[in-house]
């Protein structure tokens, strides 16, 4: 059972939890502990002071999108991006509801608005009062300044005023000619600039302060708002909610369209005259074709988040699975032949610096002209271009690892096969190929983590919906929150990569068939 | 005619100008069913004489015939066992066994190939670990299953290239037991390449000595004229045995002495000049 485990992080990559199985099978506490303290402890210690250094750090940069996020903010708004998915995929359930069902559920909605009304309310009197308290305070804080200022300002602006009077007299009663006088009064001149300049300084520090005190946070008041906000968010939803579950319901909206149809029938039933019956029928007709409309609609759900995530690995596994589809053969191929390799070798000298880009454009265009209308076609032009640039910046490792692997086959096994005459397939299927295997898969593996990177970008280029596409909709927002939800991304993608990389290591080991550990 | 004829073989590597011969005019007749150990200082080009042998090479000049014909490719005929096993790491005793008997014997079907595959597991005495891959057994166990699958396709001629010498001592001579055994039991034409004299004296009908290389030949070879089957325990006492051992012995070091002589001789002349001594003057 112990080895079993064991064995399983062996191959999952994950050694680190080694020493805890063994500790808790009771295998040398005194040395487990000592590992655990290493490989686990150590790196957690890491990561709590890198926290506290962001949670110092953040605050201390303002942006024009708000400060920087501090952790605290950024798994608020981790949540925010999940509650959000949660909501939408409510009131795309709503639209569907019919019956007893959406009855109950308009209840319990209305309930819930009941209930939540009153909180709002009083949310809003609080942060009315507190910002009220807070506007006092800031007077009575800035207000004496704001008159000193003002006191400053008008003294200066008279003092300088007075120089330059002073000056102009001076300058009238100056002789011509006399060089001396003139280079004294230029000196005069200077140092009254100079003092201007001094006090416009003076000025600007003491306004920088006053701001400082207009600028003054009060955590009471942004809790209250905090607050205030989420119970308002949730209100205009449940609002929503009310509205999927009544006007705006599929079931709801068929059956008064029926009521119409009915009515049209009856008139078209009775109609007299060419034209008016020709119009009734007309008229009948455009209104079923109405009600099929509606039948098959759908709630116009936005993308949210999680949905982007599955959308950028689905589009990595297609890119990934083209790239690896023409990468093997072309590997292969290039592995048992020299010729075929020659060939081969200045197209991947020259292609495989090539960023993604570049390649972005250009593929769009291809597929472009190939698609001529994105909205009729069975894959969107944008995604489809994103999974070929995801193919044509990853197959490069997996090429050049195939190659590698089918033309370093050890000798002594060609010399099996041929002892054995075993035909070209069989010797490509039972001895060239099992033995390529593990480099084959190693490069799969850098391949994907490469096409990972990739696609982010060609996302965001080609928009084409996906994580790319979502970072660059926030990035367009600016505003605050937005900015927080970037930092989730940065955390999404890495931990999506890290899973990536982990199945392709579980992959890799089960196929290589000399147990040498793979690289972390 | 002999069963396996080897005629004036010669070969070499290398580029014309840098050419290295490794053998040169090397002839060798193999009875049917005889049992001929091929010994050899290391670099001799022992192994090139098992691949030529084995059809992996093709010889420069002269002929190498299998009953009256001459071979021109290896195949399941020509069965070879490798110095280093060559098992194919990602397939189990049982697959690597299999391989060749699929080759070896197209038209059997699925139970006779089982069962046959089966009997050769048997005869290295391997059937527990059948389902084991090469990388979890040890040395002997591995040069076992090479030898199955070597054995399994019932070869005319059983070449082995040192196929004890990457062994400890102890399995070195459990193996050399279990070939002894093997061969007692199914009689076949083996050319056995080894560094061992104890060795081959055990195991051989005949011993041929490989001259020292570049340009290597056989020389004269050795009757063992020994009684079989053969018992290791007793051997040691027996002073034919003895007897043979040392003069292979003697032989094999005088070849590597006159071999060293001929290297100096034909490495840099001296200059010829004298030490001058100044202290008498």
């Amino acid at each position: 059972m112990k080895f079993k485990i064991l064995k399983a992080l062996d191959v999952a990559g994950l050694q680190v939890f080694d020493p805890v199985v063994r500790l808790i099978c009771g295998e040398n506490p005194p040395a487990q502990l000592k590992k655990i303290l290493l490989f686990i402890g150590i790196p957690i210690v890491a990561i709590i002071a890198s926290i506290f250094a962001w949670n110092y750090i953040a605050p201390r940069h303002t942006t024009k999108a708000g400060e920087v996020p501090t952790p605290g903010v950024v798994k608020d708004a981790a949540s925010g991006i999940w509650t959000f998915h949660v909501r939408e995929n409510q009131k795309a359930h709503d639209f569907l509801l019919t019956g007893e069902q959406r009855e109950q559920a308009l209840a319990d909605v209305e309930a819930r608005m009941a209930e939540i009304e009153p909180l709002a309310a009083a949310a809003k009197e609080r942060v009315d009062t507190l910002e009220a308290q807070s506007k006092d305070a800031i007077d009575t804080e800035a207000g004496p300044l704001q008159e000193e200022y003002k006191a400053l300002r008008t003294a200066t602006r008279d003092a300088a005023k007075e120089r330059e009077a002073a000056l102009i007299a001076e300058a009238e009663a100056l002789p011509t000619g006399n060089a001396a006088a003139r280079e004294a009064f230029l000196k005069k001149v200077a140092e009254h600039e100079k003092l201007t300049e001094t006090e416009k300084d003076e000025l600007r520090a003491f306004k920088e302060h006053i701001d400082a005190a207009y600028a003054a946070k009060f955590p009471e008041l942004e809790a209250a708002r905090a607050e205030y906000n989420g119970l308002e968010e949730e209100r205009q939803y449940l609002s929503k909610r009310l509205e999927y579950l009544t006007d705006g319901n599929q079931s709801i909206k068929i059956t008064a369209e029926e009521q119409k149809l009915d009515e049209l029938q009856a008139g078209f039933l009775m109609a007299e005259g060419g034209k008016d019956t020709l119009k009734a029928a007309e008229k009948v007709l455009s209104q079923q074709a109405s009600i099929e409309r509606i039948a098959t609609s759908e709630y116009s759900r936005p993308w949210t988040f999680p949905d982007q995530i599955l959308r950028s690995v689905w589009c990595v596994f297609v890119g990934f699975l083209i790239g690896s589809a023409i990468a093997i053969p072309l590997g292969v191929l290039c592995g048992l032949s020299r010729i075929f390799m020659a060939a081969i070798t200045p197209f991947i000298a020259l292609f495989k610096p090539v960023s993604p880009i570049v390649w972005l454009p250009i593929v769009f265009i291809i597929v472009g002209g190939f698609i001529a209308d994105p909205t009729t076609a069975p894959v969107h032009p944008a995604f489809l271009s994103s999974a070929i640039t995801v193919a044509l910046c990853s197959l490069w490792p997996t090429l050049v690892n195939t190659a590698l692997g089918v033309a370093s086959v050890e000798k002594d096994h060609i010399n099996v096969a041929r002892v054995l005459r075993l035909g070209v397939f069989s010797r490509l299927f039972k001895i060239v190929l099992p033995s390529a295997l593990p480099l084959i898969f190693a490069g799969l593996r850098i391949s994907l983590g490469v096409g990972w990177m990739v696609l982010i970008a060609a996302e965001l280029l080609s928009s084409s919906e996906g994580i790319g596409k979502f970072v660059w909709d926030m990035f367009n927002n600016g505003s605050s929150q937005t900015f927080a939800q970037m930092f989730v991304v940065v955390f999404v993608v890495g931990a999506i990569g890290l899973l990536l990389d982990r199945i392709m290591i579980v992959l890799q080991r089960s196929v290589s068939f000399d147990g040498a550990p793979t690289a972390l | 005619m002999a069963f396996l004829e080897m005629e004036n073989v010669s070969v070499g590597f290398g580029p014309e100008g840098f050419r290295t011969e490794v053998l040169r005019d090397a002839s060798l007749k193999v009875e049917k069913n005889e049992f001929i150990s091929v010994i050899g200082f290391s670099g001799s080009g022992k192994s090139t004489l098992i691949s030529l042998l084995a059809g992996l090479l093709t010889p420069d000049s002269g002929e190498i015939r299998l009953h009256g014909k001459k071979i021109t490719k290896p195949g399941p005929h020509l069965g070879i066992v490798f110095q280093n096993y060559s098992l194919l790491p990602w397939l189990t005793v049982y697959g690597n066994v299999e391989l060749a008997v699929k080759q070896a014997f197209p038209e059997h079907s699925r139970a006779e190939r089982r069962e046959h595959v089966e009997r050769y597991i048997e005869m290295v005495k391997l059937t527990p670990a059948r389902e084991k891959k090469p990388r979890e057994l040890s040395g002997g166990m591995r040069q076992r299953v090479s030898l199955a699958r070597t054995l399994s396709m019932q070869p005319e001629v059983l070449l082995m290239d040192e196929p004890l010498s990457a062994l400890d001592a102890l399995t070195r001579a459990d193996l050399q037991d279990e070939l002894i055994r093997i061969w007692e039991e199914d009689k076949r034409t083996v050319v056995l390449i080894t560094n061992d004299v104890d060795e081959a004296v055990l195991l051989a009908d005949r011993i041929v000595p490989l001259t020292m290389g570049p340009g290597a030949t056989l020389g004269e070879e050795f009757a063992v004229s020994l009684p079989r089957p053969r018992d290791r325990t007793t051997l040691n006492t027996n002073s034919d045995f003895k007897h043979l051992r040392n003069e292979i012995i003697h032989t094999m070091t005088a070849m590597n002495k006159e071999a060293k002589k001929l290297r100096i001789n034909q490495g840099l002349s001296m200059p010829d000049i004298q030490p001058i001594d100044y202290t008498a003057a």
